[in-house]
């Protein structure tokens, strides 16, 4: 018998038998020990230009048009430290210029305008950092962290503890999540506007989850979260910004991810139910698709189409025209955040992977619109925003 | 990247075992991480360390509460069952017993009675898996060859590919994974297929790009008696040897894989082994007891 | 009421709604495409935080299977 060189020509089409045992052994080969920690460092830096749309020249009395512009820069370091921990450093830099609405008033016809805070508009950074560490046992994992934000005019500290437990042969994770934040607003030129010279508020945020597997392709997580903030509330910089010293919220978060083998994609799908004592409701819906391409081209390539649909009933102490007259101390806010109104956006991602770097792009569009709202309008707010955004993200690992 | 061989040869899981990498600063780390897993999973399955979670289950055989197991070797029993259900029945990590009454060196055929009895305590369906506890039959005990060697070469070169810079090559006594991304552009690594009579002798090279090769054969393990082979390759079934081929040698998408199909394809009868290897849709040599290759390599 | 107590009673109120549906059993062994990075709860870490940052500073609500963070001027 002659030595043969040949090559290694693999039809595509496996017999049945194969793929039964394929299965099995792709399992045992590609066993991640679920929640393990990092077995290696990964730096990952993600820059953000977030843009609004300028607001309509019928829709502004006074003031600039445009609305903000922020640069977002995002830092991440996950570190092993030991065999079963890890480190995490967060931190994210924004610089944002633009303006934000003041008041709200009618215009001739009756019909609210908005009077964008002055002319020399509002440039600010925000400074994010945070530390944490995991630990990971057989079937648990506990993390803790802590962070500090610090803006020109508003101060966080926050900590953060988390916990989850696997259970039921770990086809079923547990999970709480609590963080306390306590936050300081000095806003400028206080004494100029008469404005509140500084104020507190502190928030409490727990979120339990539970998640279950339900087949080998797809999996479904259920999770309630309960914040709850006591102190100032209220927008300083708005001329008549009235809301109550304490609030709380509630959500109801259910996740469902589904891996379709033909296709080599997989679908995610999340719904939200949530409601606050503001009298806000909302419903959210999104879905997004991620496609792998590396069948069809000779590196790792993934994209990912999203679409959400986004719609809140309005705060009960919302007006759409500020009414100067009431009591100064009755409950009261133009914020278009407290209106009623639906927002839909879309969005597409491209994540390649070229060996141990991987580059995510991608780019957002979401416009809120009174007419899109699921609730009855009755109040609608003109200073409903139009983003879109772009990023680029870098992932490191060594 | 600096190109840069390294090449280390070890003895593991009773096998010489070598490991090839190439373009990583830090491959020495990453030899360490793989010894140890080595070390490892022979730790954990080997048949001859009394420690060994295999040898625990082993002695839990009639025990009515059971044996409970950790998630990696649950993986292995499901393996071993889809194994167990696609041969139906040949691939028998319980077959372990008729090793002891065929007797290679005093080259004796064992009495039908000792066979008949011996199979009493042979059949993977015998063994009933709940939760996480396996429950194992007095009498009966669990070999995992043909799994967790190739099992390892996998675990090896997942391991060593979390470290995006490497390539290279696993190869424990025989069974041979591919380290490196699906899209790493490198040239093959060509692994050549032993003549069953003369080791030493290459009768065909398969490339492997990824995944792995396994090969599973009499080698120098059979014994002649009256012009007839046996192999130590046992049917689970019959409890004698098989008669099929000498050797099987497959590439697939992972060394676990190739071993299993390789082993499932040696117990088969002969022409049903032909037509399963052919369907099977993986790159494969066989040897047949008169030295004929088949193969559908071009 | 201080605001932890407030806190944990709106925490148990809700737990009480939660229902808990029993699924098929799937064995640790089939988790294959579970573990891959598509089919995790937050595949992009920085992308999943700046698009909970974008909504909570421009939507009313807030939460979701993680604590909800404080600590910005934005809302």
């Amino acid at each position: 018998m002659s030595k043969r060189s040949v090559h290694n020509k693999i039809k595509k089409r496996y017999s049945r038998s194969i793929l039964a045992l394929s299965g099995t052994a792709l399992t045992l080969s590609s066993m991640s020990y679920a929640d393990a920690p990092p077995t290696q460092s990964t730096v990952s830096i993600k820059s953000t230009n977030y843009q609004e749309d300028d607001l309509l020249s019928n829709e502004v009395l006074f003031g600039e048009l445009s609305r903000y512009d922020i640069d977002v820069h995002q830092f991440q370091l996950v570190t092993p430290v030991t065999r079963n921990s890890s480190l995490q450093v967060n931190g994210s830099y924004d610089s944002l210029s633009g303006a934000s609405p003041w008041f709200t008033s009618a215009n001739s016809e009756g019909e609210p305008i908005v009077n964008l805070s002055g002319a020399s508009g509002i440039y600010d950074t925000r400074r994010e950092l945070s530390i944490g560490g995991s630990y990971y046992l057989e079937n648990e994992t506990v993390n803790l962290s802590i962070g500090r934000s610090a803006e020109n005019d508003y101060n966080a500290a926050f900590i953060n503890f988390g916990f989850t437990h696997q259970l039921n042969n770990r086809l079923t994770t547990i999970g709480v999540n609590t963080s306390i934040s306590n936050d300081e607003i000095f806003p400028t030129d206080a004494e100029k506007f008469n404005r509140i010279k500084s104020a507190s508020k502190r928030s409490v945020s727990t979120a339990l989850s539970i998640s279950h597997i339900i087949n080998r392709f797809s999996a479904y997580q259920t999770a309630i979260s309960v914040t709850n903030q006591k102190g100032f509330l209220s927008d300083p910089y708005k001329l008549r910004d009235v809301r109550p010293n304490s609030k709380s919220q509630y959500a109801w978060t259910n996740s469902f991810r589904i891996f379709f083998e033909k296709m080599d994609a997989a679908l995610h799908s999340n719904y939200r139910l949530y409601h606050d004592d503001f009298g806000i409701g909302s419903h959210t819906v999104d879905f997004s698709w991620h496609q792998n391409l590396s069948t069809y081209i000779p590196f790792d390539l993934r994209f990912v189409p999203s679409i959400r649909y986004y719609t809140q009933s309005s705060a009960n102490f919302f007006t759409n025209i500020d009414d100067f007259s009431s009591d100064p101390l009755a409950p009261q806010s133009s914020d278009y955040r407290l209106a009623a109104f639906g927002a839909i956006s879309a969005g597409i991602n491209f994540i390649a992977d070229l060996n141990n770097l991987r580059i995510t792009a991608g780019g957002e569009r979401d416009q809120a619109k009174s007419k899109y709202s699921a609730y009855n309008v009755s109040r609608p707010s003109t200073a409903l925003v139009r983003f879109s955004r772009i990023s680029i993200g870098f992932d490191f690992s060594y | 990247m600096k190109e840069k061989f390294l090449n280390i040869k070890f003895k593991g899981m009773g096998s010489p075992c070598e490991i090839t990498l190439m373009g990583s600063p830090n491959e020495e780390e990453t030899l360490t991480a793989l010894q140890h897993e080595v070390s490892r999973l022979e730790q954990k399955y080997s048949r001859f360390l009394k420690n060994s979670v295999l040898n625990a289950i082993n002695a839990s055989a009639g025990d009515p509460r059971g044996f409970t197991v950790d998630e990696e070797t649950l993986a292995i029993f499901q393996h071993a069952a889809a194994c167990y259900d696609q041969s139906d029945g040949l691939f028998d990590i319980t077959a372990g017993p008729l090793n002891k009454i065929w007797d290679y060196r005093k080259a004796i055929v064992p009495d039908k009675n000792t066979i008949e009895e011996t199979l009493q305590n042979v059949g993977f369906k015998r063994i009933a898996i709940k939760n996480r506890k396996v429950f194992l039959p007095s009498g009966m005990e669990l070999d995992f060859g043909g799994i967790v060697k190739e099992y390892a070469a996998d675990r090896l070169a997942t391991i060593a590919s979390k470290n995006s810079n490497l390539m290279g090559l696993i190869n424990l006594g025989g069974d041979f994974a591919v380290i490196g991304s699906k899209h790493t552009k490198y040239k093959p690594w060509k692994v050549g297929i032993s003549c069953p009579k003369r080791p030493s002798v290459a009768i065909a090279e398969i490339a492997l790009h990824h995944g792995g090769l396994a090969s599973s054969g009499d080698y120098l393990r059979c014994f002649e008696l009256h012009g007839k082979r046996y192999s130590h390759l046992l049917n689970p079934v019959t409890g004698y040897p098989s008669t099929g081929w000498q050797s099987v040698s497959i590439a697939a998408p992972s060394c676990l894989l190739a071993g299993s199909i390789a082993t499932i394809a040696m117990l088969k009868p002969l022409q049903e082994s032909s037509d399963f290897l052919r369907d099977a849709g993986l790159a494969f040599v066989a040897v047949d007891s008169d030295g004929k290759m088949l193969t559908n390599l071009e | 009421m201080t605001l932890i107590q407030k806190h944990i009673l709106g925490l148990l109120v809700l737990l009480s709604t939660l229902n808990l549906t029993a699924c098929v059993e799937v064995r640790a062994w089939e988790k294959g495409y579970l573990a891959k990075e598509e089919m995790a709860w937050n595949p992009d870490i920085l992308e999943d935080a700046l698009a909970k940052h974008i909504f909570f500073s421009k939507e009313a609500s807030s939460g979701s299977s993680s604590a909800a963070g404080g600590g910005c001027g934005c809302n």
